[in-house]
């Protein structure tokens, strides 16, 4: 659900790079303390993990892509700050060697996966521990990808009202809400069924070698 | 021998001065151009960065223009289609808005072939860490997977069965994770004996 480069105004992206940058360095400072040998390399696997999950993508026509995100794994096994950090990572990887995504929407884009999303799956697995792994897991990894979908499909649906010219010809993303939300969130419930799937499975992987360190 | 390392870490310290100086410039051409809303400037801009781009001008043209096709098109021709039946087509918005797109997409493929990304990020030491392992990692899984697909091809003659498939997948997955810990554990420890854990 990356917003590519381009299709968002100075308006909206510069605020939101004010706010990642409080929350990169609120993240950055707990991971520092958490990082050691044995977490690195576990962290780095499923940052790469999520970094080839996230190039498979289609595009969708309400101008964003869909592809399955790989987030809420990093943030259930390692928790909210680590994944916001390594996910900010694997999106700007991805912009500047594949061109998914782009550098002006990389706040936005970061603060909707990486730390709502994340933040999320922890909030909902928390939530549900009592109904089991693989219900609270598989819940947890659809609602990661539903709800930065939705906040994915109002940054863009905003963009007419917020920048426009003197006519009132769209400057940046030309679609408005009644076209996004539909359009980001309907493939992105089948989407989100597929997250749940993988993250379960590489769940497993994670828990059976003792990785989980939250 | 001090003066050799003293001159050696001068080196280094210019080389991710230089990096970060790139960066700062590329950052400041991507806000300004966010900020034009002239098609005609964009395109003066971007035959302009075409020409400084030097003898690698055009295969940064092709993988830009290959990054960017598919969103922009379904972008373009979704607005083309509602805004012509609402009656409010204007061809200078998808002008502006491809133009601009294919600017800060070839500024990002040339910015990432001259500079290295890892002396940029050398002032961040979680990022710069992270980024370390995180590349490694992902050229691991890329030999991993093109090892693999060799593999299962030159073993099925005939186009495999969907069972086959899933247990090559499942396979696939698990020496993925495990040969990717291996290797990044072996950099890990790497790291830790240059002090990259030390405070």
């Amino acid at each position: 659900m990356h917003i590519p480069d381009g299709f968002l105004s100075p308006q909206t992206y510069l605020p939101a790079y004010a706010v990642a940058a409080g929350a990169w360095a609120w993240a950055a400072k707990g991971l520092r303390a958490q990082l050691d040998e044995t977490m690195v390399p576990r962290l780095a696997v499923l940052t790469a993990l999520s970094y080839v999950l996230g190039i498979i993508m289609v595009p969708i026509p309400g101008g964003t892509s869909g592809h399955v995100l790989g987030v809420a794994i990093l943030a259930l096994a390692f928790g909210v700050r680590a994944a916001f950090v390594a996910y900010s990572l694997v999106l700007l990887l991805q912009s500047l060697l594949f061109g998914a995504g782009g550098i002006t929407s990389l706040a936005v884009n970061a603060l909707a996966m990486g730390l709502i999303g994340a933040g999320a799956a922890v909030a909902v697995r928390k939530l549900l521990a009592r109904f089991g792994d693989t219900a609270s897991i598989a819940i947890a990894a659809w609602v990661s990808v539903m709800l930065p979908g939705i906040i994915v499909a109002l940054v863009l649906g905003m963009q007419p009202l917020i920048a426009q010219n003197a006519e009132g010809t769209p400057l940046f993303f030309p679609f408005g809400l009644s076209i996004t939300l539909p359009a980001v969130l309907i493939p992105h419930i089948f989407i989100g069924i597929g997250e749940a799937v993988l993250t379960v499975l590489v769940w497993r992987y994670v828990r059976a070698r003792n990785w989980v360190t939250i | 021998m001090n003066s050799v390392k003293k001159t050696a870490q001068t080196v280094v310290s210019r080389q991710w001065l230089a990096a970060r100086g790139w960066l700062l410039l590329y950052l400041a051409g991507v806000v300004a151009i966010t900020f034009i809303h002239y098609p005609a400037a964009l395109a003066v801009l971007l035959v302009g960065v075409l020409a400084a781009a030097g003898m690698e001008r055009w295969r940064y043209l092709r993988r830009t223009v290959l990054a960017i096709l598919m969103f922009n098109l379904t972008v373009s021709v979704g607005y083309a289609i509602v805004a012509l039946w609402q009656g409010v087509f204007v061809a200078d918005y998808l002008l502006l808005v491809n133009l601009r797109v294919l600017l800060l997409m070839y500024l990002g493929f040339w910015f990432i072939a001259r500079v290295s990304l890892l002396d940029a990020l050398a002032g961040w030491p979680t990022a710069s860490l992270l980024a370390t392992l995180a590349i490694s990692q992902i050229k691991t899984f890329e030999r991993i997977l093109s090892d693999f697909r060799a593999a299962f091809e030159s073993r099925n003659l005939a186009r495999p069965r969907w069972l086959d498939r899933s247990r090559h997948a499942a396979a696939l997955t698990q020496t993925l994770l495990d040969k990717s810990l291996a290797a990044s554990s072996e950099v890990t420890l790497a790291m830790r004996s240059r002090g990259a854990f030390d405070d």
